[in-house]
């Protein structure tokens, strides 16, 4: 009996520490509690280089015409956003959480959609015409408007030059072509250079949401809701195609986000099919300058409907329903909302193409850039923009994508293409309710 | 008469404070957590759904695979681990070895490093173009690099292997005490009747020791079961979830994800259940017999 007690205290110890570790986290720290009068608001963004860039060009064109307004614009990482606009949004104090804040186009349902009064509508802020079309279906609930579109996500093939004329190749041979045909010539630059034709994460499969929504298809239904796996004829040809270029030994396997980019930065590798947002990156390495080129995406071949333009990550900018919300509204609708010489700033000083239609006759969109060989990038990606299907990311994006994950291993491994994506259709379906 | 009650007093205020304080940080959570581990939704939108949660969690293939994924790091790991800092304890215990003090620094460090910091210099180490593969083939013990991260298997020893490193010397530490407290007369007199070292190791330093091994697996079952910075860090759960653990899949549930916050605390929970049951079955094992 004596020897009782200890045991139970140290379970029950044990299980304490446990909890408390479960228990998550406190929200951000303290910013700003600013009432409606006073003129101070908070935006939160990711990517010093980027967004927090943007923003303080943003914050600095507001500033001539409005003095009195002063605005914090506060860097953390994405998961650090996430995380904090989750715990505090769910914790109901909206104490310590920005004005502005910007989300992932992908992630905007789940958050629109789990705090439906949390975020101040913009419908009649901004007008929703002037941004591309895609945009639209992220940032709106029942055809309310909540976000301001910002960066686009349009993406291209940036491509080495050298190496392809190395291995008999021009530009003009890469233009509108299918993956087939992409990892043909993928085939003859390895063995012509020896240089790997892009790189891959495993564990992102940012290149199968690239092909999907180049087909005007996503992994949930148009609901947003529904699981679409099994049956869609766009994701099965994505697969195929994934593996296609896995097996063809043209793909250098990378662990992160970092080390792809120093593939690029190192000469490794002969392209990447990206988003645009990859240019700081690529031109962050001067001595390759006039090497690089951008063609269009490739296409996936055999699914009708499917172009040559796609969308790869991409982020807006929403107001939370808290005190100083007229401030923040009405800073974003005098800069990111009509502001056509913004955007020719951005353009020139951040690398950042919008998604503001009025902008591209800006003349920062028409210009050369010398990094690519005086070739009109801006000007590519905006019409490679109008190009791109609009589908719905719904509300599961990346829930869907960890069973993806693991049902690519699975097809990787040789099991059959049909029964790995049914598994993935009845997972998902489990999962997601 | 009086006094005495006034001692008591002073006794139960300062009693008080901490019982107070862990009811508010402790308990409290705790059964917060407990209710809304039966409730489900989007975000904010929570309902009672019985126990739906319950049995949700063994329909969900995800959760297996990280509850496996777990144990297999439990069942390698935790043995390899106190082993190896019984061995290294012993060792530095001895005392003709010079250097002593510097040793036994250099093993503890790494429990001081940040665990994120640690896990970040792992992932460049064992990388693909890695120190790691490079000075293996350096030394044509492997003819083409092994992809520690990109591949299911390597992926898990990697993560065995980081956690390893950051937590021998945590437990080695609790031996080295123990050790310090067995009376060298014993080992004298164990001399004296003829043991040689291997006997006296397992007939004197192993039995001596039980009580701390004890200790020492129980954290570690907790601590391993809670795994979250190394594979968040080194690997984020991959390739294709093979080295998520369950910690990291209530982060999943609760922020990668759109949230379900009922769900992610109905995981919580299951993490409470093992811990108990391994924990009973630990000290049914280890524990004292009287």
């Amino acid at each position: 009996m004596r020897n009782k007690l200890p045991k139970v205290l140290s379970v029950l110890l044990a299980s304490a520490v446990v909890l408390s570790a479960c228990s998550t986290g406190s929200g951000g720290e303290s910013s700003e509690g600013s009432s409606s009068d006073t003129k101070e608001i908070t935006v939160w963004a990711w990517d010093p280089a980027f967004n927090i860039a943007a923003m303080n060009k943003a914050k600095e064109a507001y500033a001539e015409t409005n003095p009195d307004l002063k605005i914090n614009v506060v860097e953390n990482a994405q998961a650090d956003v996430v995380q904090k606009l989750n715990t505090g949004l769910n914790s109901g104090s909206t104490k310590g959480l920005p004005n502005i804040v910007l989300i992932e186009d992908y992630r905007a349902q789940s958050f629109l959609q789990s705090y439906p009064d949390s975020f101040f509508e913009l419908t009649d802020v901004i007008d929703v015409a002037n941004f591309a079309d895609y945009k639209v279906g992220p940032t709106s609930v029942d055809g309310k408007q909540y976000g301001v579109p910002f960066d686009s996500g349009a993406t291209g093939m940036y491509v080495r030059t050298d190496y392809l004329e190395e291995a008999g190749y021009t530009l003009d041979d890469l233009q509108d072509i299918d993956w087939d045909k992409y990892i043909e010539i993928g085939k003859v630059v390895k063995e012509k250079t020896g240089k790997f034709m892009l790189t891959q994460d495993p564990n992102d499969l940012g290149i199968i949401r690239l092909m999907v929504q180049s087909a005007g298809s996503w992994y949930t239904t148009e609901d947003g809701e529904t699981p679409n796996i099994a049956n869609n004829e766009a994701m099965k040809a994505a697969f195929e195609t994934y593996k296609k270029l896995m097996d063809s030994g043209i793909v250098k396997v990378v662990s992160d986000w970092s080390q792809g980019v120093g593939a690029l930065n190192g000469g490794d590798v002969a392209s990447t099919p990206t988003g645009n947002w990859i240019t700081p990156s690529i031109k962050a390495e001067a001595s390759q300058s006039g090497k690089w080129a951008v063609a269009p995406t490739p296409k996936l071949s055999g699914i009708e409907g499917a172009v040559n333009a796609s969308n790869l990550g991409g982020s807006s900018w929403y107001v939370l329903n808290v005190d100083g919300k007229e401030a923040a509204a009405e800073f974003l609708a005098a800069t990111f909302g009509t502001d056509v010489d913004l955007y020719q700033t951005l353009n020139k000083e951040v690398g950042v193409i919008g998604t503001f239609k009025p902008a591209s006759e800006g003349e920062a969109y028409k210009a050369g850039d010398e990094y690519f060989q005086g070739q009109k990038v801006v000007s590519d990606f905006a019409a490679w923009t109008e190009e791109i299907p609009n589908v719905n990311y719904g509300l599961n994006t990346y829930a869907v994508e960890d069973i993806l994950v693991v049902a690519m291993q699975n097809y990787l491994g040789g099991k059959d293409i049909d029964s790995v994506l049914a598994d993935a259709q009845s997972q998902a379906d489990t999962q997601i309710r | 008469m009086v006094s005495q009650r006034r001692i008591n007093i002073t006794g139960w205020l300062f009693i008080l404070v901490p019982v107070l304080a862990i009811s508010l940080f402790y308990f409290y959570p705790m059964i917060q957590a407990l209710i809304l581990s039966f409730k489900s939704g989007r975000g904010m939108n929570l309902d009672f759904v019985g126990f739906d949660n319950y049995i949700r969690l063994f329909q969900d293939s995800n959760f297996i695979t990280a509850v496996k994924n777990t144990f297999i790091y439990l069942i390698i790991q935790v043995p390899v681990m106190l082993v190896l800092a019984i061995f290294i304890a012993v060792l530095l215990n001895d005392d003709n070895l010079k250097f002593k003090g510097f040793f036994r620094t250099a093993i503890f460090l790494p429990t001081v490093t940040s665990l994120v910091a640690y896990s970040v210099v792992f992932k460049y180490m064992f990388g693909g173009d890695g120190i790691v593969n490079k000075m293996l083939m350096n030394f044509h013990l492997i003819s083409e690099p092994i992809q520690w991260i990109s591949d299911p298997f390597w992926a898990k020893v990697t993560i065995i292997i980081a956690i390893t490193w950051r937590f021998t010397g945590y437990n080695m530490i609790f031996y080295l005490s123990s050790l310090q407290n067995i009376d060298k007369s014993v080992y004298e007199a164990a001399r004296i009747d003829g043991a040689n070292a291997f006997t006296q190791f397992f007939k004197i330093t192993i039995p001596l020791l039980k009580p701390m091994i004890l200790f020492t697996t129980i954290t570690s079952t907790i601590g391993t079961l809670q795994l979250f910075d190394e594979v968040v860090n080194i690997t984020k759960g991959g390739p294709g979830n093979s080295t998520m653990s369950i910690s990291q899949y209530i982060y999943n549930l609760s922020f990668e994800y759109t949230p379900d916050f009922g769900y992610a605390a109905t995981v919580s929970y299951s993490i409470v259940v093992m811990v108990i049951i391994l924990t009973l079955i630990q000290n049914k094992i280890g524990g004292d017999k009287k």
